[in-house]
């Protein structure tokens, strides 16, 4: 990438010395963060440290196990207020039937960003989608005067700007029922989440939330981990319609036996 | 929320379209171009005004697209009277029926007028009546070609089997399992053409550019079709491979002028259009027309050589909304009707063993 750039730039400057004239300001350009984007790692798993063990399901094995995996908070610790963290345990401990990934449901924010499935940011001209591969789900940022949140709900009502090279989105009206990770870390329905994203070269975006929430942490905390582009080809994201995926899950106790 | 059973049923046999008849190009309006050269189609786009237009034709009707004036006064005046009529909801003289004719959902709710009580004012939108007189616009006659003698066998299968099961001669119908349920009732999707083809609510499209790509949003069931759009003399990606197969399909773009043309392919031999599953040979074409500032015409060709006997056209047009926002259908995470279907079922089935029946 910095060979096709840098002949690139010589080109133009060979154009332009050509032409005998020299480059015209630059007006801002506005940072292209189009394209299918996906982490890496093991964020959805656990935002913390977490060590490699067995996954819920024994008849899995290998399989549905947890991978290891090194922090994305900053700083390492999720400040939960005391009972907030004990609710995280028994979140963890319920997790085969309780987290809304399995069940899925629409995954909420930050969560939808570092879930184990790509998404595509849709840059238009005026406003940005965000389209996720898995539940269909997407959110759709006001990249105009900002709007006040409606009802609460899963995705969220999102507010961008950008600061220099940097989309700036902030998140309001989320509903709490999202989880952060497969660990059960959580948070209140008084949530907010401002996301930075930076791309810091062709096929990198850095990702960075703000998690604020005084029903649940003592003071707000950060999660900072890169996405990656999807640089095949024929990269386009599919279809991960999981309903039918989760309906033995959730209804399965009301099957006719 | 989940529709309730008896108007789902009333309202699914819905639809979807397509050509270009309506609006005439205004002419002082003029297509504008996204800031890469493409013709500009983004807004948003609801289907509201259509809800009301039946899918298919009146057959006394025959090949007239469009009502008379006559006509149309007609069923703008019945509008208004079911619109009272579900204002009023169940309570007044007005809406007290003839308990013997039946009515929605089996119950004795039809009136005198012989309108039946459908769900109040504020529980989903009715549209404005309009002079198109049917959604399927192709063939003429707006009625859903015949289906394949194949399809037909199967349709007539499936029914048997159905009636065939100790629950279908309950009160409630078969709610044994979730696949009792339709895929809209499951929140799984309404489908490419069911997403757009105006029903009952939440009737909000929203389509966004990219150069690449336009984007698609129907606010029900919160879906996103990506549309990869080929440039000028570009063939364009191909479509994947056989073997992905999808609820809403995998879709392909391109420029005929200023109208996006769509086709669509891999589908899951699962989608439901009208009331008929199609096969997995389901192809369908869209063309988006913006024919003036606020108008653009829609239309899609359903073409399933398996399933009808030929293909067939929805076509309507949406209306820019500005104002409107799409919100979240959030219908899988708040699915109390399946619950409720499948609970209620398993209850009354303990009722009838305790009854000795």
């Amino acid at each position: 990438m910095i060979c096709q750039r840098g002949f690139a730039a010589l080109g133009l400057f060979w154009a332009l010395t050509a032409a005998g004239q020299t480059p015209a300001p630059k007006a801002p350009r506005t940072p292209n963060l189009n394209g299918i984007w996906e982490a890496l790692g093991t964020a959805n798993w656990d935002l913390q440290d977490h060590a490699a063990q067995a996954g819920p399901f024994w008849q899995t094995g290998a399989i549905g196990a947890e991978p290891a995996g090194l922090g994305v908070v900053v700083g390492g610790e999720i400040p939960y207020l005391p009972a907030a963290a004990a609710k995280k345990k028994e979140n963890f401990a319920n997790r085969a039937k309780n987290d809304p990934e399995a069940k899925c449901y629409l995954p909420g924010i930050p969560r939808a960003t570092y879930l184990p499935y790509p998404f595509q940011i849709v840059q238009s001209p005026k406003d940005i989608l965000m389209v996720y591969e898995f539940a269909s789900a997407n959110r759709l940022i006001n990249m105009g005067k900002p709007i006040e949140a409606g009802a609460d709900s899963w995705m969220g009502t999102s507010n961008g700007h950008w600061e220099g090279n940097t989309l700036v989105v902030d998140v309001t009206g989320l509903n709490g029922l999202s989880w952060f990770d497969r660990a059960g870390d959580f948070a209140s329905d008084s949530l907010h989440v401002v996301e930075r994203f930076t791309r810091v070269d062709a096929d990198h975006i850095t990702y960075e939330a703000t998690i604020e929430d005084p029903k649940t942490f003592s003071k707000p905390w950060k999660i900072s981990l890169p996405l990656y582009k999807r640089v095949e080809k024929n990269a386009q994201l599919l279809e991960f319609k999981c309903v039918p995926f989760s309906e033995e899950l959730l209804y399965g106790q009301f099957k006719k036996q | 929320m989940t529709p309730s059973k008896y108007f789902l049923g009333a309202s699914i046999a819905i639809a979807m379209l397509v050509p270009v008849f309506l609006p005439a190009q205004t002419k002082s309006w003029t297509q504008p171009k996204t800031p890469w050269g493409d013709p500009d189609i983004q807004g948003v786009w609801p289907g509201t005004a259509m809800v009301g237009t039946p899918l298919e034709r009146d057959k006394s009707l025959g090949t007239r697209a469009f009502l008379t004036e006559d006509e149309f006064a007609k069923r703008a005046e019945r509008a208004k009277t079911q619109a009272a009529i579900d204002n009023e909801e169940t309570v007044s003289d007005l809406t007290r029926c003839d308990p013997g004719r039946g009515g929605l959902g089996n119950t004795p709710t039809t009136c005198k007028n012989g309108i039946s009580i459908g769900p109040p004012l504020y529980w989903d939108d009715r549209g404005k009546p309009s002079k198109q007189a049917s959604l399927v616009m192709d063939p003429p006659d707006g009625r859903i070609p015949p289906l394949t003698p194949e399809a037909q066998k199967m349709a007539a299968e499936r029914i048997a089997a159905r009636r065939a099961r100790p629950c279908a001669a309950t009160a409630g119908g078969c709610h044994d399992t979730w696949e009792d349920e339709s895929l809209w009732d499951r929140c799984i999707t309404r489908g490419t053409v069911g997403s757009i083809v105006p029903n009952t609510y939440n009737q909000g499209n929203q389509i966004l550019q990219t150069p690449g790509y336009v984007v698609l949003r129907n606010e029900m069931i919160h879906e996103s079709r990506i549309i990869p759009v080929a440039a000028p003399n570009n063939a364009g990606r191909p479509h994947v491979p056989p073997a992905i197969r999808t609820w809403l399909g995998d879709s392909r773009g391109h420029w005929e002028g200023n109208t996006l043309v769509v086709e669509t392919t891999n589908f899951l031999d699962k989608t439901v259009i009208g009331q008929t599953p199609a096969s997995e040979d389901l192809k369908l074409v869209e063309k988006f027309a913006r024919v003036s500032a606020d108008t653009m015409n829609y239309s899609v060709t359903i073409e399933d050589p398996k399933t009808w006997t030929k293909p067939w056209t929805i076509s309507f047009p949406l209306k820019s909304e500005p104002d409107y926002v799409l919100y979240e259908y959030a219908c899988h995470e708040g699915n109390y009707y399946m619950y409720n279907a499948l609970s209620g079922a398993r209850a009354e089935e303990k009722k009838a063993a305790r009854n000795g029946r």
